[in-house]
């Protein structure tokens, strides 16, 4: 038993948690992979983690912007993320008066060689799509992330067209616009 | 008409809980699976669960305590029935080649004894003796008084809950075959449903069935839950097995018969409770034995008989 403990110090990916599971320490501590949150989610932001996302995360729930995104459960839900009311063990949790412009789940980045807007093609789907003004164009017309303002909300992921709906970039194999978890300190 | 046997009868209660699990996978209202289940902000979660996330993030959650509380309430009145009519690992063991050559033996055996006594019965009362002497053991059947032994499961229990605390995450969930099983079942569903595909769904599989093999007494010696729940289930005075003296061959016309003690899983000799192996706390209430006795003299009632001794 011990020696599965001595399992923690192989190295995992890190992913983008639901909201409240940003303290990776206390959300693996606690996590009981119950599954209610990823089945409650609304939109169906969420997917199990499996192997390849690190052998301790097997199991634990993880955004899938690719389903869904975040939108905090504000359009049905008066703001409160159902994850979070139904985790039995407190491993979701947000602290006292979070708001989604304070709850960070990840940051955006572009892949230009993807992007069709970096690809002059005009592309602005993520731009219109993002809640929180996170997304600009440049004088190009080409998209940018201001990392301030960004929360990892995953809006943007989901309507990025890059190898979906006839979008086909030759070398692609991921959206064009992707969230990525915070580097942890 | 001919009674259902008991193990098919947890076989489809098995059954009926992984559906509303797989059920749950699929539609939005959260409900969960065994490792915590609930409505809303009610849930239930495995005890082991609840208390190894509590010592690894070393903080007390409030309703992860009361889950632990509801837990307790129900092991106090079903015994560990959990083993038997909701854990699925039981069910996946079954598939296994062995058991039904022991059901096989069991049901010659019965029939052997029940030849037996029909012998005895024209025979002399010469065996009165053993007769009275077996009617005394029962007295002390209810009370199951013998002494709580901790076996090789406390000690996988004690290192779980301790790994648990020194690396900060629930490990055991890791390896439970409980967990395995039912993420196998998610991750099939998921495969079907988004073309989703993971080694995962190979791993969880072969972890399972490396395990179930190499340790072909998991519930017996391994498993903590197990042993988590027979800590508390030594207090479980319902649905306790009960033997009708004047059924039973063994009390009744003294005959060694010693099927249920064969059919039972945990090793359980519910006729003589002071030499039996082990104690009536590791009960899952399977119902093996009431099937397996020859003469039907087993029952499991709500309450003890009032002739049984506290």
């Amino acid at each position: 038993m011990l020696g599965l403990g001595s399992l923690t110090f192989i190295e995992s990916k890190e992913l983008c948690r639901p909201p409240g599971g940003q303290d990776e320490d206390r959300f693996v501590a606690l996590c009981l992979h119950c599954e209610r949150c990823r089945e409650i989610c609304p939109k169906t932001a969420l997917s199990p983690a499996h192997l390849e996302d690190g052998l301790l995360n097997m199991r634990s729930p993880k955004m899938d912007f690719r389903q869904g995104w975040c939108d905090y459960c504000t359009e049905n839900h008066d703001g409160v993320p159902q994850c979070v009311k139904v985790c039995p063990t407190e491993a979701l949790k947000l602290p006292e008066g979070a708001m989604p412009e304070t709850v960070i789940i990840g940051k955006a980045e572009i892949k230009k060689e993807w992007c069709l807007g970096w690809l002059l093609m005009g592309c602005q789907e993520c731009v219109r799509a993002c809640p929180y003004e996170a997304l600009e164009v440049d004088e190009y017309k080409r998209p940018v992330v201001i990392e301030d303002k960004c929360n990892g909300c995953g809006a943007c992921e989901y309507v990025c067209v890059s190898l979906e709906k006839g979008s086909y970039i030759s070398g692609a194999t991921d959206r064009a616009i992707t969230v990525h978890p915070i580097e942890r300190s | 008409m001919k009674k259902i046997k008991a193990h098919t009868l947890r076989a489809f209660t098995i059954a009926f809980i992984l559906l509303l699990v797989a059920i749950g996978y699929v539609t939005k209202f959260g409900l969960g699976n065994l490792s915590g289940a609930g409505i809303d902000v009610v849930s239930l979660l495995c005890p082991l669960g609840a208390l190894s996330t509590m010592l690894a993030a070393k903080l007390v959650i409030p309703r992860a305590v009361i889950a632990l509380v509801l837990s307790i309430i129900l092991i106090l009145v079903f015994g560990r029935a959990f083993c038997a009519w909701v854990c699925p690992t039981p069910l996946i063991q079954r598939w296994f080649p062995g058991r039904s050559a022991k059901a096989k033996e069991l049901k010659i055996e019965a029939a052997d004894m029940v030849k037996e006594a029909e012998g005895v019965e024209s025979l002399s009362t010469a065996e009165n003796g053993v007769k009275t002497s077996c009617a005394t053991c029962s007295e002390s059947l209810g009370a199951g008084k013998k002494k709580w032994k901790p076996d090789s499961r406390h000690a996988i229990l004690g290192g779980s809950l301790l790994s648990a605390a020194v690396f900060g995450f629930p490990v055991f969930c890791l390896i439970c075959p409980i967990g395995l099983t039912l993420a196998t079942i998610l991750l099939v569903m998921r495969l079907f449903a988004f073309g989703e595909t993971t080694w995962t769904l190979l791993l969880f599989p072969a972890i399972l069935i490396l395990e179930l093999v190499v340790f072909r007494k998991w519930c017996k010696k391994i498993c903590p839950l197990g042993a988590l729940i027979s800590l508390c289930s030594g207090l479980n005075r319902t649905f306790r097995p009960s033997i009708d003296d004047s059924k039973c061959l063994s009390s009744s016309k003294g005959i060694a018969c010693k099927v249920c003690n064969k059919a039972c899983n945990e090793d359980i000799d519910i006729r003589r409770p002071e030499s039996s192996e082990r104690s009536l706390t590791e009960c899952t209430k399977c119902r093996d034995c009431a099937d397996a006795c020859p003469v039907g003299a087993i029952s499991f009632p709500l309450l003890p008989p009032h002739n049984d001794k506290k």
